[in-house]
């Protein structure tokens, strides 16, 4: 049992500060969140290019990643370290969804090599292509065919919140082999780049988006998609693990995902600001840091943040000695996002008005994070698996409980 | 950083579970609910013989010096089986003498603890249930070589069985921290009296009187008048092992109900395949999980020699919510089973609801961290220590660089 972290991944961290202070200024961090900005041209721009080739060229992109796919082959808790750092300053750098995970694990050799190195370096970028309109928690209903013809496949459907699909290179996509066998059974993943002929993207707007929600806003100014596949042309190669063995390969992808700086700094960054705020704020007088009921909510909330950051510890530490896990990413995905809504939502009762105004406003606090994050915060709850399947698979993978008897129509059948 | 257990602790608790899943079964705990000294003195005598009453003593008296996390992963292990032994309020004592007292008080009073022949308790409370100095009134006054104390002790663990008791009350002033001293008092002095209290875990507490009880000068531990700080250490102590003890007792409670909903059968087939069933033993396992984490840091926070106060109050707090609640489900979970006599499950539940009204309410323990977060200078950044110190220990941030360019 350890919680520090080694004096060698301390220089590390401080390395990494250091360099964030010389190294990352607004104009570039404005341009390189994958999901800020919604009219930004595809892949990267000039400034992030150089940006991100200097935190290469550092060794700091995909340190766990083997070697001879271009990461470092490091440790687990070196690249959460560095992943922390750089998500606090609006650097992505995590791998988590990024579909590398799911690539190492099921790919070709060629996939590999082609893939790992590009997505560490952050010249590759996949945006997901899972959900569908009648294809969300019961995401095995999905509908986007994929018919071979030869040694090419075509592929017909729409696909739903894709998240960064306007900006990014390819698209990470699930969809339907074969119509003839249950739901699970039928399905494959396709690595398609974004340029490829009949895909076209069109805006999905959120809440978010008007006004844009301000840095650090939980799910905030993301701009999601609806991405349209007519007589998509793909040749076999682009296929991502076996023919019709999707399911297995996209659960991969997914609980690799769920872990990892990003989805802790996500769900507890307003805790470090309501109790920065009410050290130093009070309203003509009255400081609502000197309220006993805000106190106690402030520290209960604290609590909470921090068994978001020991589940995350736990799940780096399963991850480093080379385990897998059985509910923990799970439980962590339950805990951490239902956290988010439950400070978000105290920390309105402590600001009451003020916890309305949006990104622009007079008297906004915080440029409106608070606000913004009410409409964001329950988001993350929701998408990558929503917490009701997660408690699902604590219940069932972790706990040994029986699956509920399922409806024939549920089967597939 | 490895949150997960190492080889030698997971060894430790695995022998721990083995050896107490054969000697502890349901069966003594419900008759050390009857006796008047909670505890069968041949058990204590076979766990001395383990080393746990020496596990973290010095090895001058005959212990193991190991760490802290191992004596709660021993705790843990008592908790899950409720072991009706006296491991908590000895430890508590003991590892007090230990860190704090002198030589001599470790010789004279040590070796008989490590060796099972001892058992130890403590006394904090008085009316005032909180464990600030404001609620320690019981006087001790100098008188030649002697401490004469008089007033009365609270919710004291243990105290027929015990053979010596700490215990904290007033040499000077009768407010804040100063005029604090911890004494060692022997439990048959004259002058002594104590009436037991009947409680929800049907465990030994007490009402201790002391009228004109002397004590020799000799017993102080730490200094007279300045105490506080030992006290602090102490209660801080106990508080985080009463976390690995209801972290333990906690787990078994839970897979209890685990097993009931897998088996126990309604509308044709397993409750625990009803998805409110699952969400609800989700969320136990959740918690209790929660609780493990965070009680295991403050340990090892401890061991490291690391300001551990806030780690021990969100411990405690946590617990105290979560594992009431983990339990709550669990009784839940088996119906009107859960609350008959004859079914073991209430053996848990009284116990975990009991544990987490001793040693700080959740109140009590969230004000000392919003204490920490909110009145101490410095900006406070989630698994960095509390309350915030160096400047530059503070990351840059894309919202802080916004500020600062913004105000520039």
């Amino acid at each position: 049992m350890d919680f520090a972290y080694t004096p060698e991944q301390e220089a590390l961290r401080r390395e990494v500060r250091q360099f964030i202070k010389e190294n990352v200024t607004p104009d570039v961090v404005e341009e390189l969140d994958p999901h800020a900005g919604a009219h930004r041209p595809r892949g990267q721009t000039p400034k992030t290019a150089a940006l991100y080739k200097k935190i290469y060229d550092r060794g700091w992109l995909g340190i766990a990643y083997p070697k001879e796919y271009g990461g470092q082959g490091g440790d687990r808790i070196s690249q959460y370290i560095v992943e922390e750092e750089f998500t606090r300053a609006g650097v992505p750098v995590n791998l988590g969804g990024s579909g590398a995970p799911a690539i190492l694990a099921a790919g070709t050799e060629d996939q590999k090599k082609y893939y790992i190195p590009r997505l560490i370096k952050r010249e590759v970028s996949f945006c997901l292509g899972f959900t569908e309109p009648h294809a969300g928690a019961d995401l095995a209903n999905l509908r986007c065919s994929a018919v071979r013809d030869g040694d090419h496949f075509v592929i017909n459907g729409q696909k739903m919140y894709t998240t960064g699909a306007h900006a990014s290179t390819h698209i990470y996509l699930m969809a339907r082999t074969n119509r003839d066998v249950p739901k699970h059974e039928g399905i494959s993943i396709f690595l398609i780049p974004m340029d490829t002929p009949g895909i076209t993207v069109r805006p999905l707007w959120t809440i978010q988006n008007d006004p844009i929600a301000p840095p650090d806003t939980t799910y905030g100014a993301s701009r999601t998609n609806e991405t349209f596949f007519d007589d998509v042309r793909v040749h076999e190669s682009c296929l991502l693990g076996e023919e019709n063995k999707g399911w297995r390969v996209g659960s991969m992808g997914l609980n690799l995902d769920r872990v990892g700086a990003s989805r802790y700094l996500i769900s507890v960054r307003r805790d470090e600001d309501i109790v920065n705020w009410v050290k130093n704020n009070s309203f003509n007088g009255h400081a609502p840091g000197k309220d006993p009921a805000v106190r106690d909510k402030i520290a209960e909330l604290w609590i909470e943040a921090q068994v978001c950051r020991l589940m995350t510890m736990r799940s780096m530490s399963i991850v480093e000695r080379g385990g897998n896990f059985t509910y923990e990413g799970s439980a962590e995905k339950v805990w951490a996002p239902e956290h988010g809504v439950r400070v978000t939502e105290a920390i309105t009762q402590m600001l009451g008005p003020y916890a309305t105004l949006l990104n622009g406003s007079p008297h906004a606090i915080e440029s409106g994070v608070f606000a913004h994050n009410v409409m964001g915060s329950f988001q993350s709850g929701i998408n990558h698996g929503s917490v009701q399947v997660m408690r699902d698979q604590v219940a069932r993978r972790g706990l040994g409980l029986p699956s509920a008897r399922r409806s024939k129509k549920a089967e597939g059948k | 950083m490895d949150v997960l257990l190492n080889d030698d602790e997971r060894a430790v608790a695995e022998s721990a579970r083995e050896f107490l899943e054969g000697e502890c079964p349901p069966s003594l705990v419900r008759a050390m609910e009857k006796d008047p000294l909670g505890y069968p003195p041949e058990l204590w005598k076979k766990v001395a013989e383990l080393g746990w009453q020496g596990m973290c003593l010095p090895e001058q008296v005959g212990g193991s010096d190991m760490p802290l996390v191992y004596l709660g992963l021993v705790l843990r292990e008592a908790g899950r089986a409720l072991a009706p032994l006296p491991l908590h309020s000895t430890a508590v004592a003991s590892l007090t003498i230990a860190r704090d007292g002198s030589d001599a008080q470790k010789h004279q009073y040590l070796p008989a603890v490590v060796e099972g022949k001892s058992v130890l308790t403590w006394a904090f409370t008085e009316k005032d249930p909180r464990y600030i100095p404001d609620a320690i009134h019981m006087s001790a006054r100098a008188d030649g070589n002697d401490f004469v104390l008089d007033g009365t002790k609270l919710f004291v663990d243990n105290f027929e069985a015990a053979s010596h008791c700490l215990v904290v009350a007033r040499t000077g002033s009768d407010k804040g921290e100063k005029g604090i001293t911890l004494f060692i008092v022997d439990t048959k002095a004259n002058g002594i009296g104590h009436t037991p209290l009947v409680t929800l875990a049907k465990d030994r507490q007490s009402e201790v009187t002391f009228k004109g009880v002397r004590i020799p000068k000799a017993n102080v531990i730490g200094p007279v008048g300045e105490g506080w700080p030992v006290v602090r250490a102490m209660v801080d102590r106990g508080t985080a092992l009463i976390c690995a003890q209801m972290i333990g007792a906690t787990r078994k409670d839970i897979e209890m109900a685990f097993e009931y909903a897998k088996f126990r059968e309604a509308f044709g087939q397993p409750i625990g395949a009803f998805q409110s069933v699952q969400h609800m033993c989700a969320d136990m396992q959740i918690w209790a999980d929660g609780g493990e984490l965070l009680t295991f840091e403050a340990l090892w926070k401890m061991d490291q020699g690391l300001p551990a106060s806030v780690e021990v109050s969100q411990a405690k707090a946590f617990c105290n919510e979560k594992c009431e609640a983990a339990v709550r489900n669990s009784q839940t979970i088996h119906g009107g089973i859960g609350f008959m006599m004859e079914f073991d499950l209430h053996l848990w539940f009284r116990r975990v609801s009991s544990w987490t009204m001793r040693l700080g309410t959740s109140f009590e323990h969230r004000a000392r961290i919003a204490h920490a977060l909110i009145d101490m200078p410095g900006e406070v950044i989630l698994g960095r220590p509390v309350p915030a110190v160096a400047e530059e220990e503070a990351a840059p941030t894309a919202k802080s660089r916004a500020v600062s360019e913004a105000t520039a």
